[in-house]
């Protein structure tokens, strides 16, 4: 009896230390490598950290909350903030409503049709971001583009040479569709998988029962699907509302401010103009605008992780 | 055509039904696919018919010099090598790194577990272009920046998290049992790890890494960010050669399709890894 008593507390003990030897290297890494700088950069965000301080390796002097209330009495900034919101909330209604309807889509169709459909889009997930904006600034392009080709074949319609990015809600409109486009393939392949958990019977009752589609969508699919559903959607919002890849290919390295989202700008202003400080409390911002679709995303996760 | 009666889900579908939703399949996928079919396309057009009004949807001279006029660019096979180089290294210290760290999650039942994995699943989450500011400044400091070494530790970090949460994964689903029956067997623990977990968790580590390759591969922020124009990766000199011969669109599509090249072999060899990993978690939650 005492043997166990004092063996198993022991055990667990060497157990402990074993597994925290296993992590070190591990938290060491992320300690220092994103631990670190996050608190730096709140540091920065407090300081004026400019190009001057960069060469001389001075300290930066302190700014208090100089450059948060810059940030936030600035119209300028404000329109990022409200721009990047519009895009995600739009590109990622219409990607999810997208990819749930490919994902029903492809539960009716024949099995050739299916593949054809799983082929296309596997092509477009494996794409890199960059190739896939560079070859969107291509079928864009005002003088040769093929996109412009095509409109103007409408009768009545002149499209040649022209140009996508003039307007903002044009050069948005590319943009949106880039994103969703890439969006799409991640959005029905996981929904689809999801879909093949809705039991059969229940559906094959329903509909016995004289439930239309839209009745057995509503009452027994979606909420079937719900976590898989909450899970996608979420990721989509995290992933959109970092939007840089897009905009800043298309625009070639330098978007216009119509088309700066907060990755962009945050990023134009620390290194396009040196203003480190005002770049890090943008980024600030932007993580505590995130913060709350983080956390519950994060306890969705520990969820899952639980069950395993 | 044949019928495929495990293919209707719900009864009573009509045909007209089904030739409305394979129309509406087959549109969807060609859409889909087109902006790629485009830059093979373009890729293998001699300049004349590239910078043509009427775009022809096949090269009428089909061409391999805008390949040879990409892979004769001066950065392109430095940049194609050090995108490898920095590739490697990150990949391999992230599987490393993350498996001890994977193993401790997965097998120990110790405190502070949970600390552990609300910070590896946290970190995945925090923008990490929002770190580039510090890290670009820590490197600075550390004269690190211009380096292959800088740009491959930042990949580390990027690349950590997602294998010590997917390796994580591979190793819970490796029955305790056998851990069990090899300790009774004499084994000692480290050899349990050795000899048992790590050759079961092979298929999982070729998967995390081949994700890890596709991850780093794909990036060109930061190095763009870090390092000089020599030394970049294939996809920053995609970036760059943008910026600098910006209506050169057959060279550049024929890079991008080398550049891809790697990345879309890889993610089709994994792809039902990535696909089920996500899926199977969710549902279950």
């Amino acid at each position: 009896m005492t043997a166990v008593d004092t063996v198993v507390p022991r055990r667990r003990n060497r157990d402990a230390r074993a597994a925290w030897l296993l992590s070190l290297p591990t938290l060491v890494i992320l300690l220092a490598l994103l631990g670190y700088p996050l608190y730096r950069m709140i540091l920065l965000s407090f300081q004026n950290m400019r190009l001057r301080e960069l060469i001389t390796d001075l300290a930066p002097p302190w700014a208090g909350v100089d450059q948060y209330v810059k940030a936030l009495t600035d119209g300028v900034f404000w329109g990022v903030v409200g721009r990047t919101a519009a895009f995600t909330v739009v590109s990622v209604t219409v990607s999810v409503l997208l990819g749930l309807g490919v994902a029903l889509l492809m539960r009716r169709v024949t099995r050739g049709v299916r593949l054809f459909m799983m082929i296309a889009m596997m092509f477009v997930w494996a794409l890199p971001q960059l190739v896939a904006a560079q070859a969107f600034r291509w079928l864009t392009d005002s003088d040769f583009g093929v996109l412009n080709y095509l409109i103007d074949k409408i009768p009545g319609v002149d499209f040649a040479n022209h140009s996508w990015f003039v307007n903002p809600w044009e050069g948005w409109a590319v943009i949106t569709t880039l994103v969703v486009w890439a969006g799409i393939p991640f959005l029905a392949i996981s929904l689809s998988a999801g879909l093949t958990q809705v039991p059969k019977e229940l559906i094959e009752a329903a509909t016995v029962d004289g439930a239309n589609a839209w009745q057995v969508l509503r009452g027994i699919t979606l909420p079937i699907l719900k976590p898989l559903l909450t899970i996608v959607t979420t990721l989509s919002v995290i992933w959109n509302f970092g939007l840089f890849t897009q905009n800043w290919a298309l625009r070639d390295s330098h978007p216009e401010p119509v088309y700066q989202t907060l990755a962009t700008y945050s990023y134009t202003q620390a290194f396009g103009q040196s203003r480190y400080s005002y770049g890090s409390a943008i980024s600030v911002i932007t993580v505590l605008l995130m913060l709350g679709v983080m956390v519950f995303y994060i306890r969705q996760m520990f969820k899952i992780g639980e069950v395993d | 055509m044949a019928r495929h009666d495990e293919d209707v889900v719900t009864v009573g579908r009509s045909r007209a039904g089904t030739v409305t939703a394979n129309t509406t399949g087959i549109l969807f996928g060609l859409i889909m696919i087109f902006p790629v079919y485009w830059v093979l396309n373009t890729a293998f057009k001699p300049d004349s018919e590239v910078r043509s009004f009427t775009p022809t949807f096949f090269p009428a001279s089909p061409t391999l010099d805008n390949f040879r006029s990409a892979l004769g660019e001066e950065l392109f096979l430095p940049s194609m090598l050090n995108g490898l180089l920095i590739t490697a290294m990150a990949v391999a210290a992230a599987l490393v790194v993350g498996f001890l760290a994977a193993l401790a999650i997965a097998r120990f039942q110790f405190y502070g577990r949970r600390a552990i994995i609300l910070v590896v699943l946290g970190v995945q989450l925090v923008p990490f272009l929002a770190l580039l500011i510090p890290l670009f400044l820590m490197l600075q400091k550390a004269n690190l920046t211009n380096s292959l070494i800088g740009v491959s530790l930042t990949y580390l970090v990027l690349l950590l998290p997602y294998t010590v949460w997917t390796l994580r994964g591979f190793i819970s689903g490796i029955p305790r049992e056998l851990d069990e029956a090899a300790m009774i067997d004499g084994c000692s623990r480290p050899q349990v790890f050795w000899k048992i977990i790590l050759p079961l968790t092979g298929p999982g580590l070729v998967a995390t890494s081949v994700y890890g390759f596709i991850q780093a591969w794909n990036e060109f922020i930061i190095i763009n960010t870090l390092n000089s124009p020599q030394k970049q990766n294939l996809m920053a000199w995609l970036l760059y050669n943008q910026t600098e011969r910006g209506t050169a669109w057959g060279p550049l599509m024929a890079g991008a399709i080398i550049t891809s090249i790697p990345v879309v072999v890889f993610f089709l060899l994994i792809q039902r890894n990535i696909a089920t990993g996500l899926t199977a978690g969710a549902v279950k939650g």
